[in-house]
């Protein structure tokens, strides 16, 4: 909570910017979500996973793209990083997880993973 | 007119029930046609194309899961089903009993019924209790078939009771707990609120009768106007999205996509 933020390295404007292209979507994605966990199932990550809650489609949503959008863009590396593990380790974008109120889930997660690409966050599988 | 008079209990009251009903509705309708067709807006319609195997033809992604079992032949409960070809079986009843079990209602069925006699009752008991329907027959001299008051009274336990089991869930289950917020107990509380006051004024639990209906009928118009600007407009988007937009369990002809 008191950790200071370095933001070194982030930039925000570039990360609204991109919030913007899809803004309606996301806001109304954001918003309709019930957070009811009934798209869980849908994901073979979380089934695969002993149905870890990290796993669950609207947890990587609401943890990635949904803090973007609370933090406005303003966010630390620290941040970006957990944000990489969330759309790059814990989903394949396979697009098979299904919400009953019909957010896009794999594209707003494909536009986390563009906002971390655009900031130099993503992961490097020749280095890791 | 005097600010003490604004804020007099008699004014408040009569506001309550009076132009606060028809602003309520107002911002609801309203709300609720804005947020469709931003919703609608969204979505398009995307080109069916069959599975063939062999080079040169792809399906679409949104509909490769809807029509990939099927290459594309007419399931048979969606429409158009009962045109039958030389190739198409009968349905029996393992065809149901598959469709039942992989569905939500097979994989969570305890939820699936708390879920469906909660829903159907947050819009049935209010629609149906003699209060409304006597409230209704006064006002516009209509009014709907009315439940006979301890049916209603026992629903609306069984709702409070269905609220308590969905915030049993969000305060003890880890898949829930982790994607709570604070908002999640506002809304729940907010759905929560009319049934329990109209319950303890109905009763008279309280002796002040007035406060209590006060309180339900302010609930139960916040709870109106929230619905178009909240979660609460899952209300319309599962149906919206059921019937249009394609994936594993649309229902119809279901084409359009993000």
């Amino acid at each position: 909570m008191f950790r200071k933020k370095n933001t070194a390295g982030v930039n925000s404007d570039e990360i609204r910017a991109i919030l913007d292209e899809k803004k309606t979507k996301m806001k109304l994605s954001l918003k309709a979500c019930a957070h009811c966990s009934f798209c869980a199932e849908s994901c073979f990550l979380f089934m695969g996973h002993n149905k870890d809650p990290k796993y669950m489609p609207s947890y990587k949503f609401l943890n990635s793209v949904g803090v973007l959008y609370k933090k406005k863009g303003n966010v630390d590396k620290l941040e970006l990083g957990e944000m990489r593990d969330l759309v790059w380790e814990r989903c394949v974008l396979c697009t098979r997880c299904y919400c009953p109120i019909g957010i896009d889930i794999p594209d707003m997660l494909a536009l986390g993973r563009r906002i971390c690409r655009s900031q130099g966050v993503y992961p490097q599988y020749d280095k890791e | 007119m005097a600010l003490s008079h604004i804020f007099s209990w008699t004014f408040m009251y009569d506001f309550i029930r009076g132009p606060m009903v028809w602003i309520s509705f107002i911002i609801f309708f309203c709300g609720v046609v804005f947020q469709v067709r931003r919703f609608m807006f969204l979505l398009k319609e995307q080109p069916v194309k069959k599975l063939e195997p062999g080079p040169g033809k792809f399906i679409s992604r949104q509909t490769a899961s809807h029509f990939a079992m099927d290459r594309g032949k007419t399931r048979w409960f969606k429409k158009g089903w009962f045109k039958k070809g030389p190739d198409k079986k009968d349905p029996d009843k393992k065809d149901w009993i598959v469709w039942f079990t992989v569905s939500i209602a097979g994989v969570k069925p305890f939820m699936t019924m708390v879920t469906t006699i909660f829903h159907v009752l947050l819009i049935g008991v209010p629609v149906f209790v003699l209060g409304h329907n006597i409230l209704l027959d006064n006002a516009f001299g209509i009014s709907m078939v009315s439940l006979p008051e301890n049916v209603s009274d026992l629903l609306t336990g069984v709702v409070i009771v269905c609220i308590l089991i969905f915030f049993f869930r969000r305060l003890f289950l880890d898949r829930v707990k982790i994607i709570t917020g604070y908002e999640d107990y506002v809304f729940l509380s907010l759905a929560a609120a009319p049934f329990v006051t109209g319950y303890l004024a109905y009763h008279q639990v309280f002796s002040n009768y007035k406060l209590l209906i006060s309180l339900h009928i302010l609930s139960g118009e916040l709870m109106l106007m929230a619905i178009p600007f909240t979660k609460f407009i899952h209300m319309i988007y599962m149906i919206i999205v059921r019937f249009n937009v394609a994936g594993e369990y649309s229902f119809g002809n279901a084409r359009k996509s993000w």
